[in-house]
């Protein structure tokens, strides 16, 4: 069977249910666990799945508050941190007895994804960090550049009000046919892309006011850096900031333009994700 | 063929279109006039660059991949920035498609103004109500704070006392070394009631929060300090045992200054008993221990007053005083209960004239661990004052009826009644009613094969509220029986107030009545008595043949005692 037909299974227990959890690809091959990042929901890596699933076994899932989370589980005080969604990771493989795991993750899961590699280093192979950046702001103290300055911060929150009701009907689970995109041919998306806006205001928040980057040099996993070109929230420096002081990482640079490369350029993005895959330990 | 050139130009909405990397391709009329950029200067330009940072950043966040996945996003709300710097309010849809050249996005913008506008004031309001919840919350939590708090003297009340003696015994899981344990010290004003009568109640008001404040004095500043009732004050502090005993003379120090009321000066003293609570507690048993805690406390401070006025006393675990016995007992009758360490003993009834057996009467007993079987004295009273009765009571009912119908099924004598002592408190407990109702219903006993019997204290220790209850279970059909009548008021006022069948005449009576004129003409009275009022008169306590014939020349219409049988097992009642 085309790997890429495989069905996508949704995985019982709390954690799973909780998160939507979903596995799919060769149940005994080496386990890929994708986090996406802002903004949808795990159907963002839809394009990357058929160039990983043959030979993997890809476990997905929407973070809290996003695509179909039970975002009755959302706590505004626990989630105030992206400690509790780094939990959330941690507790997905627990649940699910993964191990040696390679973590994809996107935009904000990245910081997740340290996080969750900090404390249980003996969980993951891998980390790979697409479009990641540790802090958005411009640091004069040290010059670095994250790329927006604090009078930003302001205008984001206002951007985020202002569409508070455009997330608000969205929230409704309306499941979108599009056959009509670009290269899917024949292919359905079921697509929730649904953003619950109080927790995407928090998540926007904490990304924009908190510096990740005395976490970076706590990381042990080995990590690979892609980054994508005129990405509009991470400038290049970010990622040299990230490969200078993430211990044994890897930068790659892809042709590929924006911040989500995985959408606009799966087949490169998953070809350099290939490119740098570590064996089995 | 037309120029659809043209209406795509002068489309009502501005719209642009973008190539995969997000950069301009093409943008209509509409839109360059509208926002006073050039199509040649937005050719080649990435379209987030045209919004505000706080847009764009959600544009890349959220729009984007929305549209990468769906294909699609409808009306976000953002602002397109113009070339002098002004900002346009805009509603953005788009769709991506597949294009001659590629895959290709269409953006259409509508003009906004109003609409953001709206959404801005909606979501204005929208925090405004947040907010006013969160004032409604703190308004709530003054509210509880007013509930915890004793209007007169602005001390804690009882219920704010046990909130903060729970709060002190679930934190006290840890030995902080130093030790000091939450600690209770209750105080006793002797002599307030004086003061109340002769002065009045203004006075006697102003008298407690004087006496309020000293005590306020007196204690630490991590004290809790309330009034738990009329004159009784309580101190709750975490001391050690020295500490308490120094609390405990500062406060009657302070106590013993007299107070000037109307001009009068008055000496009011108090009695202080104290009680440590130095065992870890687990939160589900704080408020157990809590009341445990209180009332030990109380009566060490009884044990003080009893020495004199002005003293204190501290509860010791393992005092052997009565009121530690009490406390003993209760707590293990309350586990007696639950462990099914009851037992019911039945003693028989005959009909005299028949010689035939009537009735039993239920009788409790405590099948105790280590003291062997307990007879009622050495733990109803106890039970009766603590409000265990009510526990202790229903389920003597339930066992008792349920026996009757375990009789029944094994062929006992047709119509056998089973009499059930009721106690002062239960009979006051509005549950009552509805219990004996269902115990019968459950059981499937008629309720006319349940005597309930009541003593005369308990009847007229409130009258009122005896009467509306045996008016209540008079309804649902069971029989009522005064007990131990001659004992108490023995009035005949009550009989005739009160819808009672049976009489119950008191053993002391009957012992008597054949060597003793007297308490044969009372025993006589008696059965005369109860026949003129219509009742059934049963005499209790009898031991001899010649009692019972005595009783039958009276005309008595039951009997029960040591001469028919001692109270035995269910197993022994009806042998076979």
């Amino acid at each position: 069977m085309d790997a890429a037909m495989r069905p996508t299974q949704v995985l019982p227990g709390p954690v799973a249910e909780r998160l939507h959890v979903t596995s799919t690809g060769d149940p005994d091959g080496p386990v890929l666990l994708l986090a996406h990042g802002f903004g949808c929901d795990q159907g963002m890596w839809d394009g990357v799945l058929p160039h990983v699933s043959a030979d993997h076994r890809v476990v997905r899932y929407d973070l809290m508050g996003y695509g179909r989370s039970d975002v009755s589980a959302w706590d505004p005080v626990r989630y105030s941190s992206l400690d509790a969604h780094a939990e959330d990771i941690l507790a997905i493989c627990a649940e699910l007895d993964l191990h040696d795991v390679t973590l994809v993750a996107h935009s904000v899961s990245t910081m997740m994804a340290l996080l969750a590699a900090v404390r249980e280093p003996e969980r993951f192979r891998q980390v790979f960090l697409v479009a990641a950046s540790p802090y958005f702001l411009e640091d004069p103290a040290d010059g670095y550049d994250g790329g927006f300055s604090a009078a930003d911060m302001a205008e984001v929150a206002g951007a985020l009000d202002s569409n508070y009701f455009t997330w608000a009907e969205a929230m409704a689970p309306v499941i979108m046919g599009t056959p009509d995109v670009p290269g899917n041919g024949a292919r359905l998306t079921a697509s929730f892309c649904r953003v619950d806006p109080d927790v995407a205001r928090q998540l926007l928040v904490i990304m924009f006011t908190t510096d990740f980057r005395p976490l970076l040099p706590r990381v042990t996993t080995p990590t690979v850096i892609v980054q994508s070109r005129a990405d509009a929230l991470v400038p290049p420096s970010v990622g040299d900031h990230l490969r200078a002081h993430l211990t044994g990482s890897t930068l790659v640079q892809l042709e590929a333009v924006g911040h989500c490369p995985h959408i606009s350029a799966p087949e490169e993005t998953a070809a350099a994700i290939r490119a740098h895959l570590l064996p089995r330990r | 063929m037309r120029d659809y050139a043209e209406l795509w130009e002068h489309a009502p909405s501005g719209h642009l279109l973008l190539d995969d990397d997000g950069l301009i391709t093409a943008a209509n009329a509409t839109f360059t006039d509208w926002t006073g950029h050039t199509a040649a200067a937005l050719v080649g330009t990435p379209f987030p660059k045209l919004l505000p940072i706080g847009d764009r950043v959600l544009y890349t966040t959220h729009s984007l991949p929305q549209l990468m996945v769906s294909g699609r996003i409808a009306e976000a709300s953002v602002q397109v920035v113009g070339p002098d710097g002004s900002r346009h309010p805009a509603l953005l849809s788009a769709t991506r498609v597949e294009g001659a050249d590629g895959p290709e996005t269409r953006v259409a913008l509508v003009d906004a103004q109003q609409r953001r506008r709206y959404e801005e004031e909606l979501l204005a309001a929208r925090r405004r109500a947040e907010e006013s919840e969160a004032r409604i919350s703190q308004a709530e939590a003054e509210l509880a704070e007013l509930v915890h708090h004793d209007e007169l003297t602005g001390l804690l009340n009882r219920p704010g006392l046990l909130r903060a003696l729970r709060g002190r015994l679930g934190a006290a899981r840890t030995d902080r070394g130093d030790g000091a344990v939450p600690t209770v010290l209750f105080v006793d004003l002797d002599g307030f009631k004086t003061v109340n009568d002769a002065l009045g109640h203004a006075s006697g008001d102003e008298l407690l929060q004087v006496v309020a404040r000293r005590i306020r004095c007196a204690s630490r500043a991590s004290a809790d300090v309330a009034r738990f009732a009329g004159d009784e004050f309580v101190v709750l502090d975490d001391v050690t045992t020295s500490g308490a005993a120094r609390v405990a003379e500062r406060l009657l120090d302070l106590l013993a200054e007299p107070v000037v009321l109307q001009g009068v000066e008055v000496v009011v003293t108090g009695s202080v008993g104290i009680c440590a609570a130095d065992v870890p507690v687990a939160e589900p048993d704080a408020t157990e221990i809590a009341e445990l805690v209180l009332r030990r406390a109380d009566h060490a401070m009884y044990r003080a007053k009893a020495q004199g006025t002005g003293r204190w006393t501290a509860h010791h675990p393992g005092d052997s005083d009565p009121g530690a016995d009490r406390l003993l007992l209760l707590e293990q009758l309350r586990s007696a209960i639950r462990e099914g360490e009851l037992r019911v003993h039945y003693q028989p009834r005959q009909h005299l004239p028949t010689g035939r057996l009537s009735g039993v009467e239920a009788l409790v007993r405590w099948q105790h661990p280590t003291r062997g079987l307990l007879q009622p004295a050495a733990f109803i009273a106890a039970a009766e004052q603590s409000g265990i009765i009510r526990e202790l009571g229903a389920w003597v009912l339930t066992e008792a009826v349920e026996q009757a119908v375990r009789w029944d099924t094994a062929g006992g004598p047709a119509g056998l009644q089973t009499a059930v002592n009721l106690s002062a408190r239960q009979l006051a407990d509005p549950d009552l009613v509805p219990l004996v109702a269902r115990t019968l219903a459950r059981a499937g006993l008629p309720a006319s094969r349940l005597v309930l019997e009541i003593t005369e204290t308990a009847l007229m220790s409130d009258p009122d509220a005896a009467l509306r209850s045996l008016q209540e279970l008079k309804a649902l059909g069971v029989l009522l029986a005064v007990d131990d009548f001659g004992t108490g008021f023995s009035s005949f006022t009550y009989l005739k107030r009160f819808p009672v069948d049976e009489l119950q005449i008191d053993r002391s009576f009957v012992t008597g009545m054949t060597t003793d004129a007297g308490d044969h003409a009372i025993v006589a009275s008696c059965v005369h008595l109860a026949h003129a009022m219509g009742l059934v008169a049963v005499a209790e306590g009898v031991e001899t043949a010649a009692e019972r014939d005595a009783l039958r020349a009276l005309g008595a219409d039951q009997a029960q005692g040591y001469f028919f049988s001692r109270p035995v097992p269910a197993a022994e009642v009806l042998p076979g």
